[in-house]
């Protein structure tokens, strides 16, 4: 009696696990022709063509200085050059410049006395430009470039220098943007990646703008 | 009495087991819309883990899988081809459990620190987070998606089983 439930029970599992499996891979084939058609319904979708990353980016730089905690010391061995270092060597390969906060702060003030001819590019998202920018900045997500170059084109083959800028850290979209405007035909050697970026600037407690680009709402940084 | 368990019983676990997949249900919603409402973040994020160097196959993995957990979440809610859904969530945890472990391996090495104080953004969903809550997190979702597997808490379901067993 005992062994006869035991075969009945077997093939019944099987056929369960099968049908189970089954079941799993309707739902991963619908499923994935959901997911693309939302991607593409999506306003926010992403282009699957598009190179979103032209730069060379070293992966191990950035993981590991996306993770330093505030204020943490990182043991590296002497001979090897520091992020930094490294940051700014590739920017020359690339034929990009890397400046620190006192060049950037100084090509601010240029930038009052001599409007279109030093400007800023804010390569942040515009949820985090409208939410504050270098005063006079343009915005110009390189993730939906196509939305921001009739602005920003113009401006920057009429400027002399340009200042790039992002969150700074480990943030490596104003050297995304810097290429993506290089490789439209603006000269590399107008091109200057501000590489503390906005968390710098905000640091040295200088003045931001919120909303539209001279919309007059200025206040200090941390206020 | 039926199956060697009192009816009680029975009726407990089964509630149970609705709240389980309407709570997994609800994760896999918040966690896929999170990421499918910030494209762009979420795909810096998947590239940081070093999948491809292929542009097509990293957009197409950062597009669809956002949404593809979304659906998964739905389903779950609804209650339709449950067992399926739960098996295919499962099965995706596990690769998605190791790389994010591996990562956090890296990190140790390259930071010098115990593994439970590694913390970074993993792409999941939920931003920045110390791995070993990370990790019990996975495992819980992944422990929900076998409860499931079990077959029960039928009821308030739309469509249990896509699949029905052949007539005797």
């Amino acid at each position: 009696m005992r062994d006869h439930s035991i075969q009945s029970t077997v093939p019944t599992r099987r056929g369960a696990v099968g049908r189970i499996s089954a079941e799993a891979a309707l739902v991963a084939v619908v499923g994935i022709v959901f997911a693309f058609a939302a991607d593409w319904i999506s306003p926010r979708g992403l282009a699957l063509a598009r190179n979103y990353f032209p730069t060379g980016t070293n992966h191990a730089v950035r993981v590991a200085a996306s993770a330093v905690p505030p204020g943490r010391i990182i043991s590296t061995n002497s001979a090897s050059p520091s992020p930094a270092q490294q940051l700014a060597t590739r920017m020359q390969q690339e034929g990009l410049q890397l400046i620190g906060d006192h060049r950037a702060e100084q090509l601010f003030h240029d930038s009052h006395l001599k409007p279109g001819v030093v400007v800023f590019i804010d390569a942040r998202d515009e949820e985090h430009y409208q939410a504050g920018h270098i005063p006079g900045a343009y915005e110009f997500d390189p993730y939906h470039p196509e939305k921001y170059f009739p602005v920003v084109l113009p401006v920057c083959q009429a400027a002399e220098q340009i200042v790039v800028y992002c969150h700074g850290g480990d943030c490596d979209d104003s050297e995304t943007a810097a290429l993506l405007l290089k490789d439209v035909g603006i000269p590399g050697q107008k091109l200057f990646v501000y590489g503390g970026g906005f968390t710098e600037w905000t640091n040295n407690r200088l003045r931001v703008e919120t909303g539209e680009r001279n919309s007059g709402n200025l206040r200090n940084a941390n206020q | 009495m039926k199956n060697g368990q009192p009816s009680w019983k029975r009726a407990y676990v089964n509630m149970l087991t609705v709240l389980a997949r309407w709570l997994l249900g609800a994760a896999f919603i918040y966690l896929g819309l999170n990421k499918a409402l910030h494209p762009v973040e979420f795909l810096k994020l998947v590239r940081q883990y070093d999948l491809t160097q292929d542009a097509l196959l990293l957009n197409s993995i950062a597009a669809a899988l956002p949404w593809f957990e979304a659906f998964c979440g739905l389903l779950l809610l609804a209650g339709v081809a449950v067992r399926g859904t739960a098996l295919t969530l499962a099965v995706m945890l596990v690769p998605f459990t190791l790389l994010v472990f591996h990562r956090a391996l890296l990190l140790q090495a390259a930071l010098n620190l115990p593994f439970c104080a590694v913390s970074f953004d993993c792409g999941c969903g939920t931003g920045e987070e110390f791995i070993c809550r990370k990790l019990l997190e996975n495992f819980a979702l992944f422990a929900l998606s076998v409860w499931l597997l079990a077959g029960h808490g039928r009821q308030f379901s739309l469509w249990f089983s896509l699949l029905k067993p052949p007539a005797p």
